[in-house]
């Protein structure tokens, strides 16, 4: 009797309040009781009546499967309900493709499944958008399947290519290293030879300038009284004395070995710059090729290197300047204890101090630099660079999105890979131009013509130091001039020769991937156009942002991470009140190297996407691949795809 | 009364910089499973300064980029300061220029100061007409780009003034009836807070509760919404002293009130970070922030291991949601604060006086912060004479007594009074939105005498229809092996909801009971073993009423025997 009492109660409280929860919890447990579950894993939930977590935690029976009552912590028992929050809900997708969800996604209002599987509740209606969401989905794949295909060609013949190259480049530096020797042993006998010839020349001078002493002394004695010629005389005589002087400097400079001369020039550079500057240095004795053959060249030679080392500098100061130059913008009245002089400070510097409180610049000493709008000294820059460089910016800036972009003039003259970077990489021919270029450079000294360069040298040292006569005085003027000749020739010729040795050598130290299939980024730019900057990513050297004339120095080139799918570039110029600029960059398979979407998610790191070939990957196209199969394998019979 | 969503958990920084940003921020929460319910914007969303307005280079579609929030059921926040840009193309000066509404220097011109937007003025908050003009800036019509998702944070309205005497308005600036501002400084923030906020009731139609976050406090601020302690550092001194901040503001009266995790300015380590998410979901106003200077530091970006840890500090926030939020309408009606020192709850206890490292969160739970660096013990003082129950472990504690306790990173120390009985959500959403229908979970833990109590207060989470008692109401009471739920909510109660309880976690049951009878109903519900944290697959288990299904709106009893 109670039991019966207390069921019609239990009648009467659905029919009254409770009817609504009754249907809700109905509904919050699925119709198909193997809701969620994939299809890998139904085997698993049908074998048996009881069921074990797979945590291996406690076991459920059938009934308490998709109840929505968390059973097992790692939520084996609810697939296709919300209970668990560690489980998975797999919606099918029939016609796209299958997707696990957070099981936090269930029946939460939301349609995440595009068959609408993951909101059973009634309390929204999710249509079955899979057919059409698949077909999009399957042609974004099919699209990317092509991409991916024509770019493992690509890949692989630039992978062949560099294979190619890099031979060349190993052969050539082998080649230079045996050439070196060579020549090195020929300029030490030519430099030995030529310091005897000045050493009996410089006796011959002495002679000389002893008997003209004697003579000239023997002439004062006759021509005493007569001043005014006198005083003429020896000014003449100091000028004659000081050119003298001077022909001692050269000449002593010309006394000490070539080779420590220019090593130490190099030494100057290489101090201040990274290997890029050799090879610039390299660009820019072979720029002098002509001067270089003359013998009164040499001088400026070293001249043009110190030029071109004090040159490197200045720039390097200008790429940092961007960070001085916000301080030094606007000029402000120092004072190292802010609040002491706040008193004195106008209205305006004033709330700028305050402001960088919050901003943290440093208002002693930047406070004019100091945006009040607080933003960062970035912004400022920015929008200081902004005002200064507007008009310049605009008419200097050009559209990027060509591969085949010429960077500016400087930069070419100054790199001598850019030809190469500048061609098309799918034109294979032309593509290495930039092994052409360097012969054309070094055909002198690279040419195997019959005979070579190298022996033909070799005989004319032999002839001269033959034919010269050491003994013979006065020295034989011709034989003289033709030693020196010989000799500045042959060791202009060296330094080309190391100097192209040793960026052969950087290059080939570099990391250009498991297949070398980044060998073609060597000494390559890309550039990027977004809004006012220009970004340029210049793998194994450096990234920059340009602003019309200013340059920000995002970093110098690292590494590689992530298996090759991320460059970075570390070390740029510092940030005001931040970290050292920086640029990661994302590789992602496509037809051409483009860099897009630069950005600077934390303030001065900067990400940016380098679409490439190098990186589309046999693997991943069957991956992918393998993906489509499967999405046409899932489609509902009945639709066609095509 | 805050809205429920304001009770979860803000993502902040300064400054999410575009519409990309925000979509990709607010698709990381979900791709790595962590709840959040409003993204806010600082100063640069603006167009130079002039709030109320769009950088519209950065943000282009800001209705837009709202609803796609909105359709997670997330909110928005965007800042508004009270300096005003003195620019004659700016509206807002213009009107204010207009009207006469700016506050005057000595001179009787209108005071002219320095603050983010440059030269600025400021409105004069203490007139009527002046708050009434400001709260109509904020219709969804005068404020281009809002939506009624969008709410609002008012920041340097002490008024902050850069090169003001001591960063503010000088003291002779007049305001309304040739008052100097040196008599009413103090209020000048809060009229501004209050403005802010009756402009959001307007703007709703006086339907939708307000939710204005403020930097100036003054008596009475918890009227108009939240406070939080200011620009503090990344350091773990800040993270100490946010504590007995927040318990002085309490008992001041302000509740509704929280630091920014993380630290504002500098860079936290990890370890630092995580347990800032770890002490911070406890605050009753949980937002992370950071400094436009500071590395990213959303919750994924150190590691799966502590994504885990800050997702995990997360969810415990949005667990405790219904506890949170039945403490706050008990603040709201009888002033007490929802973190509480913990002299408040055991005021005959003199260890308790001076500690303000542990706190209370309303009577049943107390939290302990780590506050140093590869911390592995703590001293955790646990008062009264009953035990407390580990919320993690579930391990019972002795009170009245000082604790040394094992501490990993993979949470601070937190524990449940015996006594007490704590409604918790314990399904995770992408938001509090989404729990609304979610079923409850009841945890009961018992005191010597084998009884416990506790309360759920539930409403619409939005409207002011509470106010006209449309809420529901619970006591739960646990005695003699019976849980009764008891109503406490007027009989006229428009409001209702179909959830219900789907597990009741028994702590302390000292006798091995195997199942229970809900009645009315009669039906038969299995006590069984289960998880004390559903997300936590190496909890421990407990003894677990399993699916008892009871709804929390109706009366009913459940006996165990």
């Amino acid at each position: 009797m109670k039991f019966k009492m207390s069921f019609i109660a239990t009648v009467l409280c659905v029919l009254c309040v409770v009817s609504e929860s009754i249907v809700r919890s109905a509904a919050s447990s699925p119709q198909n009781q193997f809701l969620g579950i994939a299809p890998e894993d139904e085997k698993y939930y049908k074998s048996s009546e009881v069921i074990r977590c797979k945590d291996g935690s406690k076991k459920f029976s059938r009934a308490q499967l998709n109840d929505d009552f968390c059973d097992c912590a790692d939520g084996t028992d609810e697939p296709g309900t919300s209970a668990c929050p560690g489980g998975k809900f797999y919606c099918r997708n029939v016609g796209h493709t299958p997707l696990p969800l957070f099981s936090s996604r269930v029946n939460d209002g939301i349609c995440d499944c595009c068959d609408g599987s993951d909101e059973y509740d009634g309390k929204v209606n999710c249509p079955n958008t899979c057919w059409e969401a698949g077909k999009v989905a399957r042609d974004k794949l099919k699209k990317k399947i092509a991409t991916y295909q024509e770019g493992v060609a690509i890949r692989n013949q630039e992978v062949e290519q560099a294979k190619v190259v890099m031979a060349k480049d190993e052969a050539e530096l082998a080649k230079l290293q045996n050439d070196e020797k060579i020549l090195k042993r020929l300029v030490e006998q030519l430099k030995e030879r030529k310091e005897q010839i000045e050493k009996v020349e410089e006796k011959e001078r002495l002679q000389k300038e002893k008997e003209e002493q004697e003579k000239k002394e023997a002439e004062e004695k006759a021509n005493q009284g007569n001043g005014a010629e006198d005083q003429e005389k020896t000014k003449a005589e100091e000028e004659a004395k000081k050119d003298k002087s001077e022909d001692v400097e050269n000449g002593s400079a010309e006394d000490k070995p070539t080779e420590s001369q220019y090593d130490d020039n190099v030494g100057i550079l290489e101090d201040s710059h990274s290997y890029q500057d050799t090879a610039e240095y390299h660009d820019d004795l072979a720029s002098k090729d002509g001067h270089i053959h003359t013998p009164e060249r040499k001088g400026s030679l070293v001249d043009g290197v110190q030029q071109e080392a004090v040159k490197q500098k200045k720039e390097s100061v200008a790429t940092s300047e961007p960070d001085f130059d916000g301080g030094s913008k606007v000029p402000h009245d120092e004072g190292n204890d802010a609040s002491e002089k706040t008193e004195s400070l106008s209205k305006e510097e004033l709330g700028r101090l305050v402001a960088s409180r919050w901003t943290g610049e440093d208002t002693t000493k930047e406070s004019g630099e100091v945006d009040v709008t607080k933003d960062t000294d970035h912004v400022d820059h920015e929008e200081l660079r902004k005002e200064t460089h507007d008009e310049q910016s605009d008419g200097y800036a050009s559209e990027t999105d060509d591969d085949n972009q010429k960077y500016d003039d400087d930069e070419v003259e100054e790199e001598p890979d850019d030809d190469f970077g500048a061609e098309d990489h799918s034109d294979s021919g032309s593509s290495y131009k930039y092994e052409s270029d360097t012969d054309s450079d070094l055909s002198d000294v690279t040419t195997s013509s019959n005979p070579s360069w190298l022996e033909k040298i070799q005989n004319t040292v032999r002839n001269i130091l033959q034919a010269v006569n050491l003994f013979q005085t006065p020295v034989n003027q011709s034989e003289a001039a033709s030693v020196r000749k010989e000799y500045d020739e042959s060791s202009a010729k060296l330094s080309k020769i190391e100097s192209r040795i040793s960026s052969l050598t950087q290059k080939l130290k570099h990391d250009f991937g498991p297949d070398k299939e980044f060998y073609s980024f060597y000494g390559r730019c890309f550039e990027s156009k977004q809004n006012k900057y220009v970004y340029k990513v210049c793998p194994y050297k450096q990234a920059s942002q340009v602003e019309g004339h200013s340059t920000t120095r995002l970093g110098s080139w690292d590494k590689f991470e992530d298996s090759y799918k991320v460059m970075i570039f570390a070390n740029g110029d510092k940030c005001w009140n931040g970290p050292d600029r920086s640029l990661k960059v994302r590789l992602r398979c496509g037809l051409k190297n483009e860099v897009a979407d630069v950005d600077e998610p934390s303030r001065c790191e900067y990400v940016a996407l380098l679409s490439t070939p190098a990186v589309c990957l046999e693997e991943k196209l069957k991956e992918l691949q393998h993906k489509l199969d499967l999405m046409n394998k899932e489609q509902p019979q009945g639709h066609d795809e095509l | 009364m805050p809205q429920l969503f304001a009770v979860a958990y803000h993502q902040c920084r300064w400054n999410y910089r575009d519409d990309e940003d925000v979509a990709q921020v607010d698709s990381k929460f979900d791709e790595h499973d962590i709840p959040y319910d409003v993204l806010w914007l600082d100063i640069e969303h603006t167009d130079g300064k002039r709030y109320f307005t769009w950088d519209r280079m950065l943000f282009p579609h800001p209705e837009e980029m709202q609803r796609k929030l909105a359709a997670k059921g997330r909110h928005m926040v965007t800042i508004v300061d009270p300096h005003i840009k003195r620019d004659d193309s700016y509206f807002v000066h213009r009107e204010a220029t207009e009207k006469g509404y700016y506050v005057k220097d000595a001179n009787g011109n209108d005071y002219d100061g320095w603050c983010w937007s440059g030269s600025s003025s400021y409105p004069d908050m203490l007139r009527p007409e002046v708050r009434s003009w400001w709260a109509e800036k904020f219709s969804t019509e005068n404020y281009v780009g809002s939506t009624p998702s969008l709410y609002i944070w008012n920041d340097m309205n002490e008024p902050s003034v850069f090169n003001g005497p001591e960063v503010t308005m000088p003291r002779d600036a007049i305001h309304q009836g040739d008052a100097e501002h040196r008599e009413l400084h103090n209020v000048y923030g809060y009229y501004f807070h209050m403005a802010t906020a009756e402009g959001l009731v307007k703007r709703g139609d006086g339907r939708d509760r307000p939710f204005v976050l403020s930097r100036a406090v003054f008596a009475g601020s918890q009227r108009h919404g939240a406070i939080w302690t200011g620009d503090n550092s990344a350091d773990w001194d800040h993270l100490r002293v946010s504590v007995p901040m927040i318990l002085s503001l309490g008992l001041t009266g302000i509740s509704f009130s929280g630091a920014d995790v993380g630290g504002f300015f500098g860079n936290p380590e990890p370890e630092l970070l995580v347990r800032w998410y770890q002490l911070g979901a406890y605050y009753p106003f949980f937002r992370g922030h950071a400094h436009h200077d500071t590395k990213r530091r959303e919750p994924w970006l150190f590691g799966e291991k502590n994504t885990e840890r800050m997702r995990e500090a997360i969810r415990i926030r949005y667990m405790l949601l219904p506890y949170f939020y039945t403490l706050f309408r008990e603040a709201n009606t009888t002033g007490v604060p929802v973190a509480r020192p913990l002299w408040m709850e055991f005021p005959s206890e003199e260890a308790t006086f001076t500690n303000d490292e542990a706190f209370m969160i309303g009577n049943s739970l107390l939290v302990q912060g780590i506050y140093t660096e590869h911390a592995k013990r703590a001293s955790v003082y646990l008062p009264g004479k009953e035990s407390w129950y580990d919320l993690k472990t579930g391990t019972a504690y002795k009170g009245g007594k000082t604790h040394k306790l094992d501490v990993n990173e993979e949470g601070v120390p937190a524990f449940q009074r015996a006594g007490t009985i704590i409604p918790r959500k314990d399904r995770f959403r992408r938001s509090s939105t989404q729990m609304v229908n979610d079923p409850y979970t009841l945890v009961i833990a018992l005191n010597s005498s084998q009884a416990a109590e506790g309360e759920l207060y539930v409403d619409d989470g939005r409207s002011f229809e509470f106010q006209q008692g449309s809420y529901i109401h619970r006591r739960f009471v646990f005695a003699d092996g019976k849980l009764t739920s008891l109503n406490l909510a007027p009989g006229h109660t428009q409001f209702s909801s179909e959830c219900v309880i789907e597990r009741i976690i028994l702590q302390g049951l000292s006798t091995g009971q195997k199942s229970a009878l809900v009645e009315p109903a009669n039906q038969k519900a299995e006590i069984e073993r289960g998880p004390l944290l559903l997300y936590s697959r190496q909890g421990p288990t407990v003894l677990t009423i399993r699916k008892p299904n009871v709804r929390i709106a109706d009366n009913w009893v459940i006996k165990i025997f």
